[in-house]
């Protein structure tokens, strides 16, 4: 019987599906069990697309068919939390299962903070997540500092702090220090992120920590809360999913880890902030004054709420119709979000004027929650 | 929730993009990162493409003018009287009585099947589309200069440079995610060099932005080519081994070593935009319609490809002259043949052998199609009602986007008969005499081929409302009525298949190829062919595999402003809309951005006229009138107006129908007007 708190080596009892999942595919398995059980209507996950460098979110409702959506995906950059909200009107109200990375549990529990979503209906299985690659730098990088065709490119993965690519006729490591110094890498907001195991979801998985005869055949789970252990024991139960106790060792290397992944976050954000702070107000007005107004980087934003009448609403500072947008365009935005920016990154992802915009809010807000209140509470995470 | 990868349906860049379809309805539309074009970043049109799609307006019954009123009919009834007439016209009149207008929002597919329509039903090469209104020069010209009328270079490959020499394109609001390349090259620290009259958002992108006076391209390149041989700066080997005509242009240019009078540039400032062209180790062009829709539109084109060749900038990274294509499928639309003196793959009509050949394959007699040039699109409109009497548009909307709107109504009304196939009602189904309801690009399969001669796959994700049909069906249904073979198509991927069989630069582009992101470049003749990324590399592509070079006089456009007429006025697009806004109009965001038209006007001119921010003025040239929202601000010179060409009573109320004697584009960027206050004392 499994609690909250619990660190534990876990595996699918499905011998077709572990040769599909990576590292013992618990996370797969504990979805498909949420489905079968009823604990859940349905599950919000990522299959792969046309080629390992796509990931594409599907609402799945059919038990086999999560199969498709096991393993994992360094080069899947979308964000869920928004997802659940805009486009699964027919499962509101229903009970629905989803895999978080870090940014997804944040924009989930910024949403619910604003009752946009409900939490109890919300079953979160946690990914542990080092970083991701958006996919055309991903090519990028494997054709360039890999010398390999990205197409024969068969598996990729972020490993002790490698970018690790297995393809016809090898594989092959590069550190991702050397990768990122040069600009290759992952996303700039990742660099920054410090939410590597989402411990507010109900259950946080990976495969940091698994050591001994179970390394690459089991999945590293630590329970989160009750809900978690709930659907864990009665897996278990079911006879879907095997458990052990994690190796003590594992566990102390799995937050060994965890810390030379915060190590990291902090040297990348003490750089991008410190370069940032001496002409703030002079970069901020440059790169923004390239925006196109496409309002993707509000539209994309899991904490952006935005008034049903703002079209209706009269025009002082950010005037129709003129390209670049006013400055008070941006600054609205940033005021907006100033407590709220989870540094998921979409904005600036999703620009299609090359501004740092992610770099902006996020620094916005690690230097006002050090100074200020929370206009919404304290937040049960901290990036 | 699905998700369907489709290429967006607005501008020549051919962004990818994720239509979310919830319950057979789209929902939204979400980035699609993993395309080599846009990695998943799209401009405010794209990221509202969805939203027209179900709305209200939509076409969704053919109708039929009966005693003046439009009513509802079967598809059965109106597509007999569409064959009867277009059958009754073409015997009674010959092939000249018809004319076939395609719009290049439409996918290759539907652009084959129309134009083949055309030759095979009625022997007829009057059969265009509405490049001719936008690009027609770049294809005429760089055929003229390169062998080849498509750009040479992806739009990426500007990253490899090391100057962009942008003329004539505002591309940060025309084709926005080539205005992100753009932005990327000067983060990345690449010269940018912008001559524009105007002081657009991508001017401000530049280093360098050379405002000169409008339509003055040609003394203005003329010059700088004066002060690169000058100065010994043009690329002899290049020149020597690649080209000929080099002698022709030289003996020109030495006219013009000091243009500011016509330019207003000074002539330092055009030495020093020259040398660093010239001096730049690669150095791309990338122009738009400022050089194309003039007068000396061909002749324009010809002096940017003189320049390229000059430096031996053409057929390697970072190099390059290209032309940003407007519309989604302007490119394809030419490509495939919906062209009046070329069959697919710029096949010439003219040419016995290739006639023989699509003889053959089409299954008609020998001797059967004709060698001469049809009709161009606004030549078309001149000829309604002699020697043309019935008229196919598919998808456009000439009374708003063609020059002289009045002069588009007035002979529209010299037709015995019009077909207008649409998704809404526009301005032209009025003049029509039957309307079919066709169906969006989120509606049905096909493939635009991009302003980089990528082939990009557009993919069904819902269906078309009520009875509209997905416009290739529409076709395939006519052909039927008309009993012609070759025609029983059950798929847009069978009438590919049709294309490539016939088409040798498209022959290895099968659609499973294309079901990569980054797909094909075409010539790709065969199916283990990579795909031409870059043109010319080793030699050009006209038969003596010689670029040529051409000495070209400067020509003032056709209209100037006069003591009546002060001012020059300038047309455009605007980031937040789409030609006639049939479909930016019904995205929220977009039409509050920009609800209505507007004309820039310059502050001295408007101390001058009392004219204030955001008052209403009328804007007269000899052709008509149009009323707009003041802008008032130093974008543009004084004694210059602009004023976008969306809007209906807008700017094409105003323009000029004078045409370019080699590709037939009408003057539309250039012509004389008068601005005055409609109330006195405001």
């Amino acid at each position: 019987m499994a609690k909250k708190g619990d660190m534990l080596y876990a595996w699918t009892n499905d011998s077709d599906l572990a040769k599909k999942a990576e590292c013992g595919g618990a996370v797969t398995e504990l979805l498909k069990y949420a489905l079968e059980s009823k604990t859940v209507d349905a599950v919000l996950a990522v299959t792969r697309g046309v080629d390992l460098y796509e990931a594409v979110p599907v609402i799945v409702t059919n038990p086999k068919d999560l199969d498709n959506c096991a393993g994992s995906l360094h080069c899947g950059t979308i964000l869920l939390s928004k997802l659940v909200m805009e486009y699964a009107p027919d499962i509101a109200g229903k009970k629905i299962g989803m895999v978080v990375k870090g940014c997804d549990m944040m924009g989930v529990l910024e949403l619910a903070k604003r009752n946009l979503v409900n939490l109890d209906n919300i079953v979160m299985i946690g990914v542990n997540c080092g970083g991701s690659v958006s996919p055309v730098a991903a090519r990028k990088m494997i054709r360039e500092k890999f010398g390999v065709d990205p197409d024969k490119v068969t598996k990729e993965e972020i490993d002790r702090g490698q970018f690790i690519i297995e393809y016809e006729g090898g594989h092959k490591g590069i550190k991702m220090d050397d990768l990122e110094d040069e600009g290759y890498g992952r996303r700039s907001n990742c660099r920054r992120c410090k939410v590597k195991i989402p411990r507010q979801a109900d259950i946080a998985c990976g495969n940091w920590g698994v050591i001994g005869d179970k390394a690459g055949k089991a999945t590293f789970v630590e329970v989160c809360s009750d809900r978690g252990a709930a659907l864990l024991t009665k897996a278990v139960d079911a006879k879907k999913l095997s458990t052990e106790p994690a190796d003590p060792k594992g566990i102390e290397l799995r937050a060994k880890t965890e810390k030379s992944m915060l190590k990291l976050g902090d040297k990348w954000r003490e750089r991008d902030f410190s370069a940032l702070a001496p002409r703030l107000w002079e970069t901020i007005g440059a790169e923004t004054a390239r925006c196109m107004k496409c309002y993707a980087c509000i539209d994309h934003c899991p904490v952006c709420v935005t008034r049903p009448d703002r079209f209706e609403q009269p025009a002082l500072m950010v005037r129709p119709g003129f390209v670049p947008a006013d400055p008070m365009f941006h600054l609205r935005r940033f005021a907006h979000i100033s407590d709220s920016c989870i540094n998921c990154g979409q904005c600036e992802e999703c620009c299609p004027s090359e501004i740092p915009l992610a770099l902006f809010s996020h620094a916005i807000r690690t230097e006002a929650d050090k100074f200020f209140e929370p206009k919404l509470g304290k937040p049960v995470y901290t990036n | 929730m699905r998700y369907v990868q489709t290429t967006c349906p607005y501008c020549g860049v051919g962004c990818t993009l994720n239509l979310v379809v919830n319950d057979g309805k789209l929902v939204g539309v979400e980035p699609y990162r993993r395309s080599p074009i846009n990695e998943g970043k799209l401009c405010p049109k794209g990221m509202t493409c969805h939203e027209f799609v179900h709305s209200p307006d939509r076409l969704t019954k053919p109708l039929i003018k009966k005693d003046g009123e439009f009513v509802e009919a079967s598809w059965d009834e109106a597509l007999d009287l569409v064959a009867k007439k277009l059958r009754e016209t073409s015997d009674k009149y010959g092939p000249k009585s018809l004319g076939f207008q395609v719009s290049c929002r439409t996918p290759n597919e539907e652009c084959y099947i129309m134009q083949k329509i055309a030759r095979v039903g009625f022997l007829t090469n009057n059969v265009d589309n509405c490049a001719r209104i936008c690009h027609g020069p770049s294809v005429a010209g760089l055929s003229l200069s390169f062998g080849s009328g498509a750009a040479t270079n992806p739009f990426e490959d500007v990253l490899n440079s090391n100057l962009l020499l942008v003329w004539g394109s505002n591309a940060v609001e025309a084709h926005p995610l080539v205005g992100r390349r753009i932005a990327q090259a000067k983060l990345k620290g690449i010269p940018i060099i912008v001559i524009d009259p105007r002081y657009s958002p991508t001017a401000r992108l530049a280093d360098d932005w050379v405002r000169f006076n409008p339509s003055t391209h040609i003394a203005l390149a003329n010059s700088m080519m004066y002060w690169i041989i000058k100065e010994g700066k043009h690329d002899k080997e290049f020149i020597e081994k690649r080209t000929k005509g080099f002698d022709d242009l030289k003996k020109m240019v030495e006219k013009y070593a000091d243009v500011e009078n016509i330019t207003g540039v000074p002539t330092e400032k055009v030495r020093e935009i020259a040398l660093k062209y010239a001096e730049a180790k690669n150095a791309v062009i990338i122009y738009c319609l400022g050089i194309t829709e003039l007068t000396t539109g061909t002749d324009n084109v010809r002096s940017m490809g003189n320049l390229a060749m000059l430096t031996g900038n053409i057929g390697r990274p970072g190099v390059g002259v290209n032309p940003l294509r407007g519309q989604n499928n302007v490119q394809g639309a030419c490509d495939m043949g919906a062209y009046p003196n070329v069959y697919s793959g710029y096949q010439k009509c003219e040419d016995p052998a290739a006639r023989k050949k699509m003889e053959t394959a089409w299954g008609l007699k020998e001797g059967s199609l004709p060698d001469w040039y049809g009709s161009t699109l606004t030549e078309q409109i001149n000829e309604c009602g002699d020697p043309i009497k019935a008229m196919y548009i598919f998808a456009l909307n000439p009374v708003v986007s063609y020059p002289d709107s009045n002069h588009v109504k007035r002979s529209l009304e010299k037709l015995d008969f019009l077909v207008v196939q649409d998704i809404f009602w526009t301005e032209t189904c009025e003049y029509a005499d039957v309307v079919l309801p066709g169906a969006s690009f989120a509606e049905k399969d096909g493939t635009f081929t991009s302003g980089e001669r990528r082939i990009n796959r557009v993919r069904k994700a819902v269906d078309p409302p009520g009875d509209a049909k997905e416009d290739w069906e529409i076709f395939v249904l006519l052909a039927q009525k008309l009993g012609l073979k070759g025609f029983d198509f059950k798929s847009p991927q069978e009438i590919w298949d049709d294309m490539r069989k016939v088409t040798p630069s498209m022959a290895g582009c099968s659609y499973a190829r294309l079901e990569k992101p980054e797909s094909l470049h075409w010539p790709c003749p065969t199916e283990e062919h990579p795909g031409t990324p870059i043109l010319h590399v080793d030699k050009f592509s006209a038969p003596d595999g010689l670029g040529t070079f051409f000495g070209l006089e400067y020509r003032p456009p056709a209209e100037v402003a006069d003591a009546e007429y002060p001012f020059t006025l300038m047309t455009g697009r605007l980031i937040f809309h789409y030609h006639t806004r049939t479909q930016t109009d019904r995205a929220r965001i977009l039409h509050y951005e920009v609800p209505e038209n507007y004309v820039q006007i310059n502050t001295e001119d408007a101390k001058r006229l009392n004219i204030v921010r955001g008052e209403k003025v009328k804007v007269r040239s000899r052709r008509g009138e149009s009323i707009a929202v003041a802008r008032v601000t130093d974008e543009v010179g004084p004694g210059v107006l602009f004023m976008a060409m969306h809007f209906p009573e807008g700017a094409n109320a105003l323009t000029n129908t004078a045409l370019d004697p080699l590709s037939k584009m009408p003057e539309l960027k250039h012509c004389a007007v008068t601005v005055e206050k409609i109330k006195e004392g405001n």
